[in-house]
């Protein structure tokens, strides 16, 4: 694996991705008061990132994105429910545990999200990801919150519109 | 009260309920990894309840955006620093 290199044309997408969010930010925080300033702190942020960025943008769908966006409401609600459940109840139902997860989603957007995301579903928490970043070390608070992760990778493979690994895994 | 301010004072309800919540996890759960649980998960559905409430007393779309925005900025801010704090605790730092 290692380096994977990235193209002038995929480092401009990144620029103007990265611009589209930081603007809509700027926007958001200061209206059109200032807003030269808004484009200027924009497009430095995005140039900046774009140069630093080491893996490559990803194709995703809008409509896509907004599928991703339920699954996640929804799982991080049912996650903030659980934690609190355990923590309240007296007997503190929690069987802390760490396991090794092998992780085969692509360097760059992917990646990071599934490592983000996984701290906020149900009972998982993402510990550590080996240097190769091959693999992820996940803290569970019960046997079963591993499922959740395995859906969101799924989840993440068609938001990006990457393929399922040949074997069903099960 | 009007109908809208029942159910956003019901929604901050909610929210301090979960913050309470996520609190007694960090006293009670056991090792630093545990209590990380707690504070991202049961915060951030806090903050979302909280966020959200605030929104529908504001009545105003840019308001409303801006909570939505506090809200993202506050998870990535959570996540990131969760899996910072837990990796260091994993790899023996104290």
């Amino acid at each position: 694996m290692g380096k994977r290199f990235i193209s002038n044309r995929q480092r401009l997408v990144w620029i103007g991705q990265t611009f589209l969010v930081l603007a809509v930010i700027w926007l958001t925080l200061n209206g059109l008061d200032g807003w030269w300033l808004g484009l200027l702190a924009a497009s430095v942020g995005a140039v900046t990132g774009g140069l630093l960025a080491s893996g490559r943008p990803y194709p995703w769908r809008p409509h896509r994105l907004a599928g991703f966006a339920v699954f996640f409401l929804f799982e991080s609600f049912k996650g903030g429910m659980d934690v609190a459940w355990r923590a309240l109840k007296p007997k503190m139902p929690i069987a802390p545990e760490f396991r090794h997860y092998p992780l085969d989603l692509p360097e760059g957007q992917p990646r990071t999200l599934m490592v983000s995301v996984i701290s906020l579903l149900p009972g998982t928490l993402s510990a550590d990801l080996s240097d190769d970043g091959q693999e992820l070390v996940v803290h569970t608070l019960m046997p079963e919150a591993m499922d959740s992760v395995n859906r969101l990778d799924r989840r993440i493979r068609h938001l990006f519109s990457l393929e399922l690994p040949e074997s069903g895994e099960e | 009260m009007s109908a809208s301010e029942w159910v956003a004072v019901a929604l901050l309800i909610a929210g301090c309920f979960f913050y309470l919540a996520g609190t007694i996890g960090l006293l009670r759960f056991g090792d630093v990894h545990s209590r990380l649980h707690a504070l991202t998960k049961a915060d951030n559905l806090g903050l979302m309840l909280v966020c959200a409430a605030l929104a529908m007393l504001s009545a105003n779309w840019r308001t409303a955006a801006l909570l939505v925005l506090v809200w993202l900025l506050g998870l990535l801010a959570a996540t990131v620093s969760a899996h910072l704090i837990a990796r260091h605790a994993r790899r023996g730092g104290d």
